[in-house]
């Protein structure tokens, strides 16, 4: 498929929301392996985060391939102010429910992304998109059980868990934050649908699971912030430090 | 609601379609859905198995007196090594060849 | 049978080479020496994840990111398989886990040290993994049937990271001065706790373990292996080894080495290591933030089902 300079660079910059989210989120969930909460699922929530840190590669890869780049520059050498992941991401890991809250909205935000993506125009990332979602249905079964049992445990694992939804509410939606570019990549059938339409869907999903368990769910009427994939924190700058800790250490050497 | 209640799961594989189902291990979990995740976590994450079972461990019965799998007097007519048949089966031949037992058509 | 007939018995099956299941019937003194020897061994795997849990965040590519997490994942898994086989040899898993944290059982002397570089990443899943993988494979054999399967699986997974490991090294020796300066720099400070880590030679003749055949080789047997296998690749990387006394002795048909500091090992493991207490107090503060969730999850800890 033929793209035009300004399709192919608002594809880019899609790939880079795409790419960084997972990236983004796979790095503070691997902070998880070794100190979950059971032996049990600290196996299960590693395998996560490493398919996340798959899926950001090949979404690196294909940002690369477009703009004469390389996946593990994308990854590790960019300043903190040119990651282009969700507001959602930018906090650190916390506690067990802060975690398993912010999965479960991510997860359906991704779910929602990809299966319009699986019916995107421009076939590397269709196909990119139909393989994600065969990973990406897995994890969602595993966190919708885990938030359904801290919510019906109650106590202590149930105000956590609301607190996090509360803390996080606000974030979750930046995932649809509108993209530059965005028209021309729906026109193209590149972006099958509009982001806003995406938003959507992903509230009638996550509604009506908070409210059968009488969890907060996210507020459909807010407005997104301008700053939904710009806002650096310092949580993220540290995550960044130490990400780009080796990486960094050695002008242009290979590791 | 109930009280959680943690549980040994015992895990069975099969490692390539049409092979038998191998006891893998075992795991512990709340209920059976997050057993069967957790065992393919521990069993198939490497793409080792074909298929999983879990079996709650405490649903296994298990035959305790192994004396009731060792019978004590002959069972070798119930193998097929028990039936020794070279030297018969030379004697026969022998004894045909003498008594010109018909030709067999080529 | 009376009890003695049936532990004589028992323990002419064991020496003969026989198997033995969990529901088996076994002698209190078999059932504590193999239950000391796997719950050190799960707490080891446990511990073992720490020191490069450390560098999980900094892996330096996307691939080194993966297989790092993946190779510490493993650890944590081969802690469930192992603390599986201990549990069912009666000690449940939350007192197996409190004994470690309250400095009452022991973890093995490399994962008290410090990591310095991502040159300690390459030198641990190399040679510390290496080191382990020879202990490991020799448990195989082990007398308890359910070791013994366990450690199949373990050491089929280890392969892969000593795989993981030599990449790193060799990655880092191809490269430019100061990455070669980190490999040496981190081999200098492994070769003592990798030399201390079988253990001191003991008598084949009075070691209890050895005996009964929870494990078949005994430590300087292990040291020996490993040496013969990876000195010459250590070497032909163009690293030296910190050790001016060691050589093969044709004669012999041994490695000969400067003997290591046995004190050193002893105070390491009593929990006196650069990092003992550190490694300690940071499990204990991560399990403590976590037991609200078991308590939702899995109910209060109490024995499991055996």
């Amino acid at each position: 498929m033929d793209l035009s300079t300004p399709v192919r660079d608002a594809l880019a910059e899609l790939l880079l929301t795409l790419a960084d989210d997972e990236f983004v989120l796979g790095y503070w969930d691997s902070e998880w392996t070794g100190i979950a909460p059971m032996l049990e699922e600290d196996v299960a929530m590693s395998s996560v985060s490493q398919d996340e840190i798959g899926h950001a590669r090949a979404w690196y890869e294909l940002v690369a391939s477009l703009t004469d780049d390389d996946a593990d520059r994308l990854a590790y050498g960019r300043a903190p102010e040119e990651y282009r992941h969700a507001a959602l991401m930018n906090h650190a890991r916390t506690d067990w429910a802060f975690t398993v809250a912010r999965r479960f909205l991510y997860e359906h935000a991704d779910a929602a992304r990809l299966e319009s993506l699986a019916r995107s125009s421009y076939s590397p990332l269709a196909e990119l998109a139909v393989k994600m979602r065969r990973e990406e249905t897995y994890h969602l079964m595993h966190f919708e059980i885990w938030l359904r049992r801290l919510a019906e445990a109650g106590g202590e694992a149930r105000e956590r868990l609301a607190a996090a939804l509360e803390r996080l509410g606000p974030d979750a939606a930046t995932v649809f934050s509108p993209l530059a570019g965005e028209a021309a990549l729906v026109e193209a059938g590149i972006l099958p649908d509009p982001l806003d339409a995406l938003r959507s869907r992903w509230l009638e999903r996550v509604g009506p699971v908070c409210e059968a368990l009488g969890l907060p769910a996210p507020d459909g009427a807010a407005a997104l912030p301008p700053d939904g994939r710009t806002r650096r924190t310092d949580e993220f700058a540290w995550l960044h430090g130490e990400l780009t800790m080796v990486a960094r250490s050695e002008e242009a050497a290979t590791w | 609601m109930s009280e959680p209640q943690d549980r040994v799961w015992e895990v069975f594989r099969q490692e390539a379609e049409g092979d038998p189902m191998v006891h893998g291990g075992s795991v512990r979990a709340p209920d059976e859905e997050l057993a069967l995740h957790y065992a393919r976590e521990f069993y198939g994450r490497r793409q080792e198995s074909h298929r999983l079972w879990v079996v709650a461990r405490d649903s296994i019965v298990e035959l305790d007196d192994p004396d009731l799998l060792d019978p004590p007097f002959d069972r070798s007519h119930k193998r097929p090594g028990g039936y020794i048949i070279k030297h018969k089966l030379e004697a026969a031949k022998a004894r045909a060849a003498t008594t010109g037992a018909p030709e067999v058509e080529e | 049978m009376n009890d003695q007939a049936l532990t004589d018995a028992f323990y002419a099956h064991v020496m003969g080479g026989g198997k033995v299941e969990a529901d088996d019937w076994m002698p209190d003194d078999y059932r504590a020496a193999l239950l000391k020897f796997v719950e050190m061994h799960a707490n080891s795997e446990l511990m073992g994840v720490l020191p490069e849990r450390e560098w999980i965040l900094r892996a330096p590519t996307l691939r080194r990111k993966l297989a790092l997490t993946s190779k510490v994942q493993d650890e944590v898994g081969h802690a469930q398989l192992l603390y599986r086989v201990a549990e069912d040899l009666g000690k449940p898993r939350e007192q197996m886990l409190a004994d470690l944290l309250a400095g009452k059982t022991k973890f093995h002397n490399v994962f008290h040290y410090p990591t310095r570089s991502w040159g300690d990443v390459g030198i641990i899943a190399w040679l510390v993994d290496a080191a382990a993988i020879v202990s490991q494979q020799a448990l195989r054999d082990s007398s308890y049937a359910p070791y013994a399967r366990t450690m199949k699986k373990i050491c089929w997974e280890e392969s892969v990271h000593i795989m993981h490991g030599r990449d790193v090294v060799l990655t880092l020796m191809n490269g430019t001065d100061a990455q070669r300066a980190m490999v040496q720099e981190a081999l200098d400070r492994w070769w003592g706790p990798l030399m201390q880590m079988h253990g001191p030679k003991t008598d084949p003749a009075t070691d209890r373990d050895l005996i009964w055949k929870i494990k078949s080789k005994h430590n300087e047997q292990l040291r020996q292996e490993f040496l013969s296998i990876y000195v010459p690749r250590i070497l032909e990387l163009g690293l030296t080894i910190p050790d001016p006394a060691l050589r093969y002795d044709q004669a012999e048909g041994r490695w000969q080495y400067t003997e290591p500091d046995w004190d050193e090992l002893r105070s390491v493991v009593t929990g006196h290591g650069p990092m003992s207490q550190q490694r300690l107090e940071f499990r204990r503060t991560s399990r403590d933030d976590t037991q609200w969730v078991r308590d939702a999850i899995i109910g209060p800890a109490t024995v499991a089902a055996a």
